[in-house]
């Protein structure tokens, strides 16, 4: 296991704080066929994936994550497929279920608990494998 | 009285001999590492970059429910906890800046102290004349000078040497902090200034009503500018702290020249580039 350098915390707050932008994008995008409900839940998914950046930016500067123990490969490429998922969400429940994968698995960082991390990994491959695969269907079905 | 005459003769001896030697040497011209010193010591103190950091968690509440408030707060807290780590980070690079001036312009404590031994021995010294006294004071000044001078330049370039490093590696942190976390985070405040905005603008079933609209869209522009103005300071700033790290590593390479009038010119475009940065980052500032 690497030790999580501060440049990576800092990268991994600005894939928080992108992915959090392209949630966003996608619910005005998709905002005629959202009720206000689901525009709501979805823009709180949002503002805690802010703050969770922020949060983790908070943590970088102050080195508190120089000495978790954590795989930083694991890390990057997890929080790279939660962002290449957004682009292809088609539903409200996805944006939320990869939304939610993504704020447990910012907390399990930014708490410094090692031993959350891996099931916060799981949860986020498997909210991203869940859009791509509904993706990959829909494309064959069409 | 033959003993008056050997003084003098072996007093202005040595006066002609001392006199060529302090003409030879010149005087060391610390010129261009003052103004760099004063410069920076300046353009590095930036303390309400840090201030505006932490303030950030409180503008933020403002564009969001009152359920994320707490939250907010709490990071507020983490942030002021890391204050007085990063006022040091800049007080250090001021510190050493500062250091740096004062060696350029201060006087040595212990050359004062040799020439008020001086001063006292030569009332004593019955045997010479008056005009002797005079032109050995002068002289004795002339010298405690010179090597006060030698003396400056040496702890100058001890200080360029030694320091280098560490200053680098503490300009470099302080750079990604500002860089990295502080530029980032405002990015962040933008986003969240915008989504607000955004909301009441867009969300489904808001009335379009077009005075509100545009309103709210005119509201946006000025809060985002807002955010836009921190993120340019951030950028100035770090700009500042790349050219006294530049500055600062000339130094180093060149630092037998400490003292030499030609550093002067050949400093002058590093001067100005931290010139230039730190009037831009006043003016971002005002």
């Amino acid at each position: 296991m690497d030790k999580l350098h501060p440049n990576d915390a800092f990268e991994l707050g600005n894939q928080f704080r992108d992915t959090a932008m392209a949630l966003g994008d996608w619910r005005i995008g998709n905002r005629a066929i959202l009720t206000k409900a689901q525009w709501d839940e979805l823009d709180e998914q949002e503002i805690r994936l802010l703050n969770m950046a922020s949060r983790i930016y908070t943590c970088a500067v102050d080195l508190v994550l120089l000495d978790s123990q954590v795989a930083v490969v694991q890390l990057r490429s997890s929080v790279k497929a939660a962002r290449y998922a957004v682009q292809h969400i088609a539903t409200l429940k996805e944006a939320l279920d990869l939304a939610s994968a993504l704020i447990l698995f910012a907390a399990a960082v930014s708490s410094g608990n090692v031993a959350t991390i891996p099931a916060a990994i799981v949860a986020v491959n498997d909210a991203a494998a869940a859009i791509l695969q509904q993706q990959g269907q829909g494309s064959e079905g069409a | 009285m033959p003993r008056p005459v050997h003084i003098g003769r072996v007093f202005f001896r040595v006066f002609a001999i001392s006199l060529v030697a302090v003409a030879v040497s010149g005087c060391a011209n610390f010129d261009a590492v003052k103004k760099f010193a004063t410069l920076s010591s300046n353009a590095a103190n930036h303390a309400a970059l840090t201030r505006d950091y932490i303030a950030a968690l409180d503008r933020r509440k403002q564009y969001q429910p009152s359920v994320f408030h707490a939250e907010l707060e709490a990071q507020k807290t983490r942030r002021e906890a890391q204050q007085a780590s990063l006022d040091v980070l800049q007080q250090t690079v001021v510190g050493y800046m500062r250091g740096l001036g004062e060696l350029t312009t201060g006087e040595i404590r212990t050359f004062d102290k040799s020439l008020k031994d001086l001063g006292g021995s030569l009332n004593k010294a019955t045997l010479l004349t008056s005009d002797e006294k005079e032109a050995i004071g002068a002289l004795s000044t002339l010298l405690a000078r010179r090597a006060t001078a030698i003396y400056r330049q040496n702890e100058i370039k001890k200080l360029i040497r030694d320091g280098n490093q560490p200053l680098q590696e503490i300009i470099k942190a302080t750079r990604k902090i500002v860089t990295r976390g502080i530029y980032a985070d405002l990015q962040v405040e933008s986003t969240v200034v915008a989504r607000y905005y955004d909301n009441f603008m867009l969300a489904p079933g808001n009335p379009m009503e077009p005075v509100a609209m545009a309103l709210a869209r005119e509201a946006k522009i000025e809060a985002l500018g807002r955010v836009d103005s921190r993120i340019k300071d951030a950028q100035a700033y770090d700009v500042v702290l790349e050219k006294i790290a530049h500055g600062q590593q000339y130094l180093h390479e060149h630092v037998n020249m400490v003292g030499d009038e030609a550093l002067n010119e050949q400093f002058s475009p590093y001067m100005e580039e931290l010139r230039y940065a730190y009037r831009n980052l006043l003016e971002i500032a005002r």
